[in-house]
């Protein structure tokens, strides 16, 4: 789940890193009260949860009140890439003499906590990694290892800072890390780590994305993850425990597990336009079933359905109901095919196959993604690619 | 042979009362696995479908001589579990058990790193050796009666059914299908278990059956580039998956320039690796390089 910049802002500032002071608005009503807390001159920033705010016309400047109030009515009920803007951190403008990049992620490949400390801030760390791999140093900490305050002095040397700065940002790392370990953390970031011409530091950005899997366990964090997936179909699917991808295609797709979904996908992909990616997971029931195909065909345009399914700890003779209930139900009248095996796999096939659902016995998805061309080419469904 | 778990291999069941670990015991069974022991604290001297449940895994250690584990815990659970199982001197176990928290994942797998243990997961369907044994949720009856020439390593649960099923269809059955697990961090690296797969005499071709995410593969590419002896043919899922999506496993995202389909396909066809471009391919391939 990932934070709002003025949610992680707060959390980075109880561990000790210095923030500006902000305020978040919904309303200009409060900005009268915000420019006597806050000063001006002022930055303004759109709460959305996508990166590179500043390139898309999220992030403004004011330096008197008329402009605050122009500026914050500008962005409030607008949109930035796409996402509606709810609300605003107004922020203390501070002088910068330079900027750094402070960060904290997982490396996958050895199960580490990688601590980065650039010298290029400002710019996406993926751009600084790739053109200037020389401005970004790194240190790894091997849980339960630590990461003690000597160690990001070391870091801090390394990219060349030195006095008082060097250790003012082994603060700010230390306290970064502090924070990663305690939130269940998989990226922590301070883009950019401001530094002034007096050589103090501000963290004038604030990324903090925290595990799913561990909210859980922090009462303390926000607890609303399923509200903040963007398409309303994903928030749907993530209700009943499912995951959904929406995807710019037209034939919609149902399986039982993730890799068989994406592997659904490359091969629906080779000849047809997937419209989603959907997977049930291990808790296939009747209900579940009947929700997830209804969710599927919500998607306008759709005009195909592939259901790819294994019954090991699933019954998917259970699920064949569900299926078949929303279909007559919906009179759906697009062509729709499925594989389904394993454990019951007849009782499955004689459910589908009564209520008109092509079934393919054969292992491959191949076979089935053949078995829903014909079905369209036969519909007049218009340009299935043909196989090469 | 096979690697890991044979038909000799004695197998403990933690979390064995449960609604799963109950109904997974009895198919596990089924298929031939020596089930010595289960494990729930409190439970001691019940038994499910015949096998002793202790109150502690070193209760089981002692009594059994147990010497791999599979989990079906809850995940609040699996960690201490973990460090329990390993103190008790378990060197093998299958963590079946999804939404683990990827700092606990971290701590665990140092800890069966630091003791030269073989974790395998979170989030994995476990591992079948064909004809003899499973640890975890992979259905027997995939399979046919007698293993065959091909090791399965997975990341995914339901798509290694589907290639193992293709990889019988084509006359070539796997030896041992392990599952590694589909979690942003694993507890085992997949280079490890091309290790152990190299070594199997019974062994003689390796398929990879990757998705988009994180670097195992890419690692692996090295590892083989290094000279592995046997032929690899690998097939990674999710060519069409959007940038910054999570495909349903949590460590299934392409994000800041990581995890792409393009970036393992590259790095596994540089190091030698045959790749299928779908399921389908892995069987024509493996016909192809050992016929």
């Amino acid at each position: 789940m990932r934070l709002h910049e003025f949610e992680a802002a707060r959390l980075f500032q109880a561990a000790g890193i210095p923030v500006p002071p902000f305020s978040v608005v919904r309303t200009v009503d409060a900005l009268p009260e915000v420019v006597g807390q806050v000063g001006l001159p002022a930055v303004i920033k759109a709460q959305v949860l996508v990166g590179s705010r500043g390139k898309h016309g999220g992030v403004a400047f004011a330096e008197t009140p008329e402009e605050l109030d122009a500026k914050v009515r500008g962005l409030l009920g607008g949109s930035v890439r796409g996402l509606p803007v709810e609300s605003v951190v107004i922020a203390k403008r501070v002088p910068i003499a330079r900027e750094l990049y402070v960060g904290a992620t997982i490396d996958p490949a050895v199960g580490a906590i990688t601590m980065l400390l650039g010298t290029a801030g400002g710019v996406e760390v993926e751009a600084t990694a790739k053109d200037r791999p020389e401005a970004l140093f790194r240190h790894s900490v091997v849980p339960p290892g630590e990461f003690w305050g000597h160690q990001a002095r070391a870091l801090a040397r390394q990219a060349g800072l030195r006095g008082e700065l060097m250790v003012r940002v082994a603060e700010v790392l230390t306290a970064l890390y502090r924070v990663f370990c305690r939130s269940d953390a998989m990226i922590a970031e301070i883009n950019p780590l401001v530094v002034t011409p007096d050589d103090a530091v501000w963290a004038v950005d604030a990324v903090l994305d925290v595990d799913d899997s561990a909210l859980y366990r922090h009462p303390e964090l926000p607890a609303d993850p399923i509200a903040r997936l963007e398409h309303p179909l994903e928030r749907a699917a993530r209700k009943f425990g499912v995951s959904y991808v929406d995807l710019d295609g037209d034939i919609a797709i149902i399986s039982s597990g993730a890799g068989l979904g994406m592997a659904t996908m490359d091969v629906v992909g080779e000849r047809l336009r997937p419209a989603n990616f959907l997977e049930t997971g291990g808790g296939i029931t009747e209900e579940l079933m009947a929700k997830v195909t209804d969710l599927v065909l919500q998607k306008p345009g759709v005009r195909g359905l592939l259901i790819n399914l294994y019954g090991g700890i699933n019954p998917i003779h259970e699920g064949a109901k569900g299926i078949v209930r929303v279909l007559r139900e919906r009179r759906v009248g697009i062509p729709v095919v499925a594989k389904a095996l394993g454990n019951r796999q007849e009782e499955t096939w004689a459910t589908l196959a009564e209520a008109g659902v092509t079934m393919v016995t054969d292992i491959t998805t191949e076979a089935a993604v053949d078995a829903l061309c014909a079905a369209l080419e036969a519909k007049g469904t218009e340009n299935v690619k043909r196989k090469t | 042979m096979s690697i890991l778990l044979n038909r000799d291999t004695r197998v403990l069941v933690q979390g064995i009362t449960g609604r799963i670990g109950r109904a997974q015991t009895k198919w596990m069974l089924e298929y031939g696995t020596r089930i010595v022991a289960g494990v729930t604290p409190g439970k001691a001297g019940e038994t499910v479908e015949g096998v002793p449940v202790f109150d502690s895994v070193l209760d089981a250690v002692r009594q059994t001589g147990a010497e791999a584990s599979v989990f079906f815990v809850p995940a609040r659970s699996v960690k201490e579990t973990v460090f329990e199982t390993l103190e008790a001197g378990i060197r093998l176990i299958v963590v079946v058990t999804e939404h683990i928290p990827v700092h606990d994942t971290m701590a665990m797998r140092a800890e069966a790193r630091r003791l030269g243990a073989t974790l395998l997961g979170p989030t994995t369907p476990g591992i079948l050796t064909v004809g003899e044994a499973k640890m975890g949720i992979i259905p027997g009856n995939l399979f046919p009666k007698v293993g065959g020439p091909v090791g399965v390593i997975s990341r995914s649960g339901t798509l290694a059914y589907e290639v193992g099923g293709i990889l019988a269809k084509a006359g070539l059955p796997p030896s041992t299908v392990v599952g590694m697990g589909a979690d942003p961090v694993v507890l085992t690296d997949l280079s490890e278990l091309l290790r152990l797969f190299a070594a199997d005499p019974q062994t003689k071709l390796v398929t990879i059956v990757g998705e988009v995410g994180g670097v195992q593969e890419e690692r692996a590419a090295e590892f083989i580039a290094a000279g592995y002896p046997k032929p690899v043919v690998a097939y990674i899922a999710g060519r069409h998956t959007p940038e910054g999506k999570r495909m349903g496993h949590a460590g299934a995202i392409v994000q800041r320039g990581m995890g792409s389909v393009s970036s393992k396909v590259a790095a596994l066809e540089k190091a030698g690796v045959s790749i299928a471009h779908t399921p389908a391919e892995i069987g024509l391939l493996a016909q192809k390089l050992l016929g």
